[in-house]
């Protein structure tokens, strides 16, 4: 039990760690620092993504999604990837963490 | 901050700096960059109603979410050039809304009827690579400083442009089939016509002020090496045959360069070779669906204005 635990926990911060690899279509920034990752769960093979969007009419969400999926399956001990779009709350500016907002500056998006 | 005329034209173009303002041009050169900048923009403002006939056609709601994020990305591209056109002295409404269909500067393939979301995406794929290829170009060499930068942003832009066209091109040939087929077929058509979207070959056209003036930096052969070395391994790599190989580092196309186009059927004749002067003529007499597309964005302008009672 106390091994599973840990696995899950290891693939976790594996997950975290493909997602901060992963930019946005339309901007140069990671979809963590973006702040669209709700959270992660891991067991059993399975990982579920909770997240949001920008706006709800996002145009690159299908993209966004799509690259999650298929950089996820990629990872070892990954059999399949549930995403679950969350609304509430919903994502402002305030998501996004110092790199994202030093990224967006960058690109010339005052945030 | 030194004055805007601290150096005369030819040594701010030779020193490879930017040029600020229109009294730091020649008037060669201010209609050069004009010249450069109606092409540009009319191609930007057209891709607008070619692509909305087509992303009506979308798949799914989110489809034609992103199928309208990239026509509202069109329409800002445009304005970014007729917004510098109206400071170099240009009228925004005499050119976008005044101007007759044909005189239009766009390249010919948008006049040619995108009729599915399948033929949207492969433009997606092949015209607005071309776009990058150019603007790219633009971007990197160009002497007006006001341009360049406005380039920035444009450039990331038609990014997602291309990641459009090359997903679903990917997903419509992994579905194979029909679907398949139908992505041929829009390959076939528009792979030719986005090769002569470069003009004429660097053996033909002797001089560029376009160069000379740095406007852009690459020739039409140049330009047209950069987008065949994309298009052709990213086709091929999802399952679909150009008619284009790579021998060493330079690619070739498989048919005979021009050649005659049937645009209202979309079939080019591989065996008919014509002369780059047929294809100006075919160019300057515009396609099918010119007049159409600029009345979509015409029609309504004279409704709108007030006249003096």
């Amino acid at each position: 039990m106390i091994e599973a635990r840990e696995t899950s926990a290891s693939l976790e911060s594996r997950v975290w760690s493909v997602l901060a690899e992963i930019n946005d279509p339309e901007m140069p920034v990671n979809l963590v620092d973006l702040g669209l990752i709700y959270g992660v769960e891991a067991g059993d093979g399975i990982v579920r993504v909770r997240l949001t969007f920008t706006a709800m009419g996002c145009p690159a969400s299908d993209m966004i999604v799509g690259d999650i999926r298929e950089q996820l399956l990629r990872e070892p001990g990954v059999d399949d990837v549930v995403i679950e779009v969350v609304w509430d709350p919903p994502w402002s500016s305030d998501r996004l963490t110092a790199d994202g907002r030093e990224a967006l500056r960058a690109w010339g998006l005052s945030v | 901050m030194e004055p805007a005329n601290s150096g005369t034209f030819e040594t701010l173009l030779k020193r490879g700096e930017l040029i600020e303002s229109t009294s730091e041009m020649t008037p060669d050169y201010l209609r050069e960059l004009k010249h450069t900048l109606i092409v540009s923009g009319d191609t930007e403002l057209i891709s607008a109603p070619a692509y909305y006939l087509a992303a009506k056609k979308a798949p799914s709601v989110n489809a034609f979410m992103t199928g309208i994020a990239i026509i509202q990305d069109e329409l800002a591209h445009a304005h970014i050039a007729f917004h510098i056109l109206e400071e170099l002295g240009e009228s925004q409404e005499a050119l976008i809304f005044k101007r007759d269909p044909k005189a239009f500067r766009y390249p010919y393939a948008f006049d040619v009827p995108l009729e599915s979301w399948t033929e949207l995406v492969v433009a997606n794929a092949m015209y607005d690579q071309a776009g990058f290829c150019l603007l790219g170009d633009i971007h990197e060499q160009c002497s007006y400083g006001p341009w360049k930068r406005g380039l920035v942003k444009v450039m990331a832009e038609e990014n997602f442009h291309l990641r459009n066209g090359r997903n679903w091109s990917k997903r419509i040939s992994q579905a194979g089939g029909a679907a398949k087929e139908e992505l041929q077929r829009a390959v076939d058509w528009m792979f030719p016509l986005t090769v002569e979207w470069f003009g004429l070959p660097d053996n033909l056209k002797q001089h560029s002020a376009q160069l000379d003036y740095r406007l852009k930096g690459l020739t039409n052969d140049q330009l047209r090496q950069q987008w065949l070395s994309t298009v052709v391994p990213f086709m091929e790599s999802i399952g679909i045959r150009v008619p284009a190989h790579q021998e060493n580092s330079h690619f070739i196309v498989d048919y005979p360069f021009p050649c005659t186009f049937d645009a209202e059927a979309k079939r080019w004749d591989f065996k008919d070779p014509c002369t780059w002067d047929d294809v100006l003529t075919r160019w300057r007499a515009r396609g099918p669906r010119n007049a159409e597309m600029v009345a979509l964005f015409q029609e309504s302008f004279a409704k709108f204005q007030v006249r003096p009672s």
